[in-house]
C-alpha cells in the first residue's frame, strides 16, 4: 500500500509530465494545423472559382497557397458595396465587425475572371456552408461548392456532388430588368423551353427541404452583396 | 517469428481471430462504427487506435509498480486521454482532410472500452514489451473488423473501394443502384451483425 | 420554443446518439439483456447527460475555447485542444458528486441508480454528448435540451432493445447468431425505424 503523500505526489508528477508533453506538442504543431485550416478554406474558394486539381497541381497545402497567392485577390466590402480599405477577410472578427463581407476575386494577368462569396444557411438538418462564384459580369453563376453540411447522404448531401453543382454554371441570378432573383432548384428537370429556365437548376429528388433552404439562403447572401454587384454590372456593361 | 517467444506471439495473434475484441469480447464498438462509411477513414481510425493502444499499454506497464492503486483508474484514464489528444493533434497537422471527417470520433477513442480494458486487465500485470504486443494484437483485431465493415459499406453504398470505382458503368446503365441504406447507420449495424455471425460459424463459437 | 422542440425531436429520434452515432454501444449490448437494468441505466444516462452537458458548456466557454480566458487577462490562450481530457475528468467528477448527493438524500433512488453510475463515467454517449455540443456551437439552453434529448433517445433505444431481447428468448434464433449477432441486426432494424422520423420538421 502506498501512503497518501506518495499518492498525491505521484498524481501531481504524472499530471505535470502529461501536461508538459501535450502543450509542447500542441505548440509545435499549432502553426501547421492553422495553415491546413486556412488552406482548406482557400481550396474551397478556388474550386468554386473553377480551379480543378490535376496531376501536376494536386491540392497540397503548399500548392493551394501558391495558386491562391498568384491568382486570387481578397478584399472586404461593406453593406453599401464600398471596398473597406486596409481590411482583409482574415481580419474580420465576427464578434465586433458587422456589415463587412469578404470577396475573393480571381484574376489572370490583371484581368478579372470572377468573384467568390461565402454562402451559408439552413438545410434540413443544420447549417450548410459553401462558396458561390460569379462571372465578371456580376450576373452569371460561375460555380458553387459546399465544404460543410450535415444533410442526408444520398439525398440532401448530393449538393456537394459535381452533377448538381455543374447545373449552376452559366445560370443568371438577375432578370432582364436588373432585379435580383436568385437561382432556384426545381422539382425534377428544368424545362429548357420555359422563360424561367435561365435562373433554374435541376433539383435533387427527395430533398425538398434542403433545396428550398439552399434557394433561400443563396438569395439572402446575394442580396447582401448586391450593392457591390450592381456596380460591377454597371462597369461591365459600360 | 524467432523474434517473438510463443507467449508473445499469442499476445498478438489471439485477438485477431479466436479472441477478437469486437466480435467476441464485444468491446469498443462505440466509436468504431461511425467512421466505417469509407475505407480510407476506417483505415486511419484503425491506425489511430493501434497507436493509442500500444503506447498507452506500454506507458502504463512501465508505471505499473509505481501507480498507487487508489488512483489507478484515473491515472490510466489520463494517460490514455493524453495519447488520444496527441494522436488528434498529429492527424490535424499532417492528415487534415481525414481528420476533418473523423471529427469527434478520434476524441471518443478515450472511452473506447478496449483501451481501458487492456490497460486494466493486461498492462497492469505484464511487462512493457508484452503489453506493447498485446496492444498491437488487440488493435489489429479491432482494425480487421472495422475495415471489413467499411469494405462492405463502401462497396455496397458508394460502389467504390478505397475511393476507386469498382462497379462498372454498364451495371448502372442496366439499372443497378447503390444502396443508400449502407451509407446510413443501419447499414453498419446489419453488416456488423452478419460479420459476427459469419465469424462465429467459422470459429465455431457460441454465446450463452 | 419551437426551435427547442425541433432540437429535442432531432436528438431523440433522427439523430439518436446510439442509433445514428453508435455512442454507448458497449453498455447497450451488455445491459440490454435485462429490462429492469436497462430502465435503471437509461434513467441514469438521461440524468448524467442533462447535468454534464451544461457543465461542460460552461467549462468550454469560460476556460478552454479560443480567447475564453480573456476574463483572467489571457486573451491569446487557446486551450480547446485539451477538451477531451477535461471533459472526461469533469464527467467522472460529476458522476462521483451525483452519486454522493443521491446517496445522502435519497437512499432508495441510490439503491436503483447507484450501481449504474460508475459504469456511466466511461460511457461514450456522455463524452460524445459534450463533444457534439462544442462541435455544433450550441448555446447554454440548447445544450441542456440537447443533453436531455440525447439521454432520452438512449433510454428509448435500450429499453426497446431489452424488451425485444426478452421476447427473443422464446424464438428459435440460429445458435451462432445468438447474442451479439442478433442484437446487432435488431439494432439495425430499430435504427431504420427511428430514421423514418427523418422528414419531420417542427
Amino acid at each position: 500500500m502506498h501512503s497518501n503523500r506518495y499518492t498525491i505526489i505521484f498524481t501531481m508528477l504524472i499530471t505535470m509530465v502529461l501536461a508538459f508533453v501535450l502543450s509542447s506538442v500542441y505548440s509545435s504543431l499549432e502553426e501547421q494545423t492553422e495553415r491546413n485550416f486556412q488552406a482548406d478554406i482557400k481550396k474551397n474558394i478556388l474550386s468554386s472559382l473553377g480551379f480543378v486539381p490535376d496531376e501536376n497541381t494536386s491540392w497540397t497545402t503548399e500548392n493551394v497557397e501558391a495558386i491562391f497567392k498568384n491568382s486570387v485577390i481578397s478584399f472586404v466590402v461593406d453593406k453599401n458595396g464600398d471596398i473597406v480599405e486596409g481590411m482583409l477577410p482574415e481580419d474580420i472578427d465576427p464578434k465586433i465587425d458587422n456589415d463587412v463581407y469578404p470577396i475573393y476575386k480571381k484574376t489572370t494577368n490583371g484581368k478579372t475572371e470572377g468573384f467568390a462569396i461565402p454562402i451559408s444557411g439552413k438545410g434540413l438538418w443544420g447549417t450548410m456552408y459553401g462558396y458561390f462564384a460569379i462571372e465578371p459580369d456580376g450576373a452569371t453563376a460561375k460555380g458553387i461548392t459546399f465544404y460543410k453540411h450535415v444533410e442526408t447522404p444520398g439525398l440532401g448531401a448530393e449538393v456537394d456532388k459535381p452533377w448538381f453543382q455543374q447545373n449552376y454554371i452559366g445560370k443568371k441570378f438577375v432578370d432582364e430588368n436588373g432585379a435580383l432573383i436568385g437561382i432556384q432548384t426545381v422539382k425534377g428537370k428544368v424545362d429548357e423551353s420555359s422563360d424561367e429556365a435561365y435562373h433554374q437548376v435541376d433539383g435533387i429528388s427527395g430533398a425538398t427541404i434542403t433545396s428550398r433552404g439552399l434557394n433561400k439562403f443563396l438569395l439572402k447572401d446575394l442580396e447582401i452583396y448586391n450593392p457591390y454587384l450592381v456596380r460591377i454590372r454597371k462597369n461591365y456593361n459600360s | 517469428m524467432a523474434l517473438l517467444s510463443k507467449s508473445s506471439k499469442a499476445a498478438v495473434s489471439d485477438p485477431l481471430m479466436s479472441n477478437n475484441p469486437i466480435s467476441l469480447q464485444v468491446l469498443g464498438i462505440c466509436s468504431a462504427l461511425a467512421v466505417t462509411t469509407k475505407l480510407d477513414i476506417a483505415f486511419v481510425m484503425t491506425l489511430a487506435v493501434i497507436a493509442v493502444l500500444c503506447i498507452s499499454n506500454t506507458v502504463i506497464s512501465l508505471l505499473r509498480k509505481m501507480i498507487p492503486s487508489k488512483v489507478r483508474i484515473i491515472v490510466q484514464l489520463s494517460v490514455i486521454a493524453s495519447m488520444v489528444i496527441l494522436t488528434d493533434l498529429i492527424l490535424q497537422a499532417y492528415m487534415y482532410d481525414i481528420s476533418k471527417q473523423l471529427t469527434v470520433f478520434v476524441s471518443l477513442i478515450i472511452t473506447n472500452c478496449i483501451i481501458m480494458g487492456r490497460a486494466e486487465a493486461f498492462a497492469m500485470q505484464n511487462g512493457p514489451w508484452r503489453s506493447f504486443l498485446d496492444g498491437l494484437g488487440n488493435g489489429l483485431g479491432y482494425g480487421i473488423i472495422l475495415i471489413a465493415v467499411a469494405f462492405f459499406r463502401e462497396l455496397l453504398g458508394s460502389g467504390t473501394i478505397y475511393g476507386y470505382k469498382v462497379i462498372p458503368e454498364a451495371m448502372y446503365a442496366a439499372g443497378y443502384e447503390n444502396m443508400g441504406l449502407m451509407v446510413l447507420s443501419p447499414g453498419a449495424f446489419i453488416i456488423l451483425g452478419l460479420i459476427v455471425w459469419a465469424q462465429r460459424i467459422l470459429g465455431n463459437v457460441e454465446e450463452e | 420554443m419551437e426551435h427547442y422542440l425541433s432540437l429535442i425531436t432531432k436528438a431523440v429520434f433522427v439523430e439518436n446518439i446510439l442509433l445514428a452515432y453508435f455512442l454507448g454501444m458497449c453498455s447497450f449490448l451488455a445491459v440490454s439483456k435485462k429490462v429492469d437494468a436497462s430502465i435503471g441505466l437509461g434513467f441514469a444516462v438521461i440524468f448524467v447527460l442533462t447535468i454534464t452537458a451544461p457543465v461542460n458548456w460552461f467549462i468550454y466557454g469560460y476556460l478552454l475555447a479560443d480567447g475564453a480566458l480573456a476574463w483572467l487577462g489571457f486573451e491569446d490562450v487557446n486551450l480547446s485542444f485539451l477538451r477531451p481530457i477535461v471533459f472526461i475528468a469533469v464527467i467522472a467528477a460529476m458522476v462521483q458528486l451525483v452519486e454522493m448527493v443521491i446517496d445522502k438524500f435519497s437512499p432508495s433512488l441510490y439503491q436503483s441508480l447507484g450501481i449504474f453510475l460508475p459504469l456511466i463515467a466511461v460511457n461514450c454517449a456522455i463524452l460524445g454528448g459534450s463533444l457534439f455540443l462544442v462541435e455544433r456551437n450550441y448555446t447554454l439552453m440548447e445544450s441542456v435540451v440537447f443533453g436531455f434529448g440525447s439521454g432520452l433517445g438512449w433510454f428509448l433505444a435500450i429499453v426497446a432493445m431489452a424488451s425485444i431481447r426478452y421476447r427473443l428468448r422464446y424464438s428459435n434464433v440460429p445458435a451462432k447468431l445468438r447474442g451479439v449477432g442478433i442484437t446487432m441486426l435488431l439494432t439495425g432494424l430499430i435504427s431504420i425505424a427511428f430514421m423514418s422520423f427523418g422528414g419531420i420538421q417542427l
